[in-house]
């Protein structure tokens, strides 16, 4: 790993060896965070924000839309590659969903690392496989993630 | 808490989704597939405030949402969390002119189901997406399933394609997306 001239890490290409485990991320996420989801997202479907909508649904409690739980997956990814990489795709499977209370439980592998010479100025990309599971254990949602990455 | 507390709660509770749901039959949303929509505009340019406060939500402390100085050098500003493309195009919830909010044309398919949840989505951020620039969407429905039982309940899986792009038509993003539109299990 390097730093950049401003002090933050910099993952290269060629320095990543896969397979790679990433580190685990932990985030507990409660009403507040739920509440905060709607108000960033603009998301005011109801099941992200009325427990009794929530319950009318078969829910147990309210629960967080797609974007926070992608946002997790992409953070997982760029704390490991650090600021100056870029997702340039992610793929998300929405299982299980994450409710208020529930702790969500990131792993990341790096699977892949590859030149894609398809495009003007050559990419060097690193694919990930990440899992988010809640605090059981429980699958909720497998994300594919491509990485750009400084060569 | 008195029954009196848990009547309160229960007036306040949302009887209705403020998105404008279509209804219909399946036969209904077939007909709705190969539909491309219009370019749709977002109604402000994205603004440091909005990916703040997403990167805020997620706790994600990358340069390039905080700093300007870096994101400046590196990507030409502030980028907006690729993970909060979809919001950026959502309306507000209320405008002054009364208005509903123009939803996303997967809730315009009519069906039975009398909610939805998101199954799956599939996106490719072509270039980064800067503090300042203002994003349209254009939307297309690509298939619809025959009624599926899940334990959610009975409904079908919508799949669209939506390709966003700057005001100087510069693509940002593709997406492809699959909603379920269901009526939950004991509401049938």
């Amino acid at each position: 790993m390097t730093r950049d001239d401003i002090g933050y890490h910099r993952l290269e290409w060629h320095q990543i060896t896969v397979p790679t485990d990433l580190p685990e991320v932990i985030d507990e996420i409660d009403y507040q965070r739920v509440v905060m989801n709607a108000g960033a997202t603009w998301d005011y479907f109801p099941g992200h924000y009325d427990p009794v909508y929530a319950e009318k649904q078969g829910h147990p409690a309210i629960f967080v839309n797609t974007m926070h739980i992608a946002g997790f997956v992409d953070r997982i990814a760029t704390d490991w590659a650090g600021p100056s990489s870029r997702v340039v795709r992610r793929k998300v499977s929405l299982l299980g969903p994450i409710y208020a209370g529930d702790t969500m439980v990131g792993r990341g592998r790096a699977v892949d690392k590859r030149l894609d010479t398809s495009t003007d100025a050559p990419r060097y990309l690193v694919d990930l496989e990440i899992a988010v599971a809640n605090q059981r254990g429980e699958l909720c949602c497998p994300a594919e993630v491509t990485l750009e990455l400084s060569s | 808490m008195g029954p009196g507390a848990t009547r309160r709660r229960a007036d306040g509770v949302t009887t209705h989704i403020s998105y404008e749901l279509a209804f219909g039959t399946y036969q209904d949303a077939l007909r709705m597939v190969g539909v491309r929509t219009e370019a749709r505009f977002a109604g402000t340019a994205v603004s440091a405030a909005r990916i703040q406060h997403f990167a805020a939500l997620v706790r994600d402390s990358n340069a390039s949402y905080w700093d300007d100085e870096f994101a400046t050098r590196v990507w030409g500003g502030l980028i907006a969390p690729p993970a909060l493309l979809m919001g950026l195009l959502i309306p507000p919830p209320w405008v002054p002119t009364g208005q509903p909010p123009v939803p996303s044309i997967v809730l315009r398919v009519p069906l039975p189901g009398t909610t939805f949840v998101n199954a799956s989505n599939d996106v490719e951020f072509l270039i980064p997406i800067t503090d300042g620039d203002r994003l349209s969407v254009v939307e297309e429905v690509v298939s619809v399933s025959p009624e599926k039982r899940t334990r959610l309940g009975a409904g079908h899986f919508v799949e669209t394609h939506d390709t966003y792009r700057r005001v100087d038509a510069t693509p940002v993003a593709t997406s492809r997306n699959t909603l379920f539109r269901f009526t939950p299990a004991g509401d049938s």
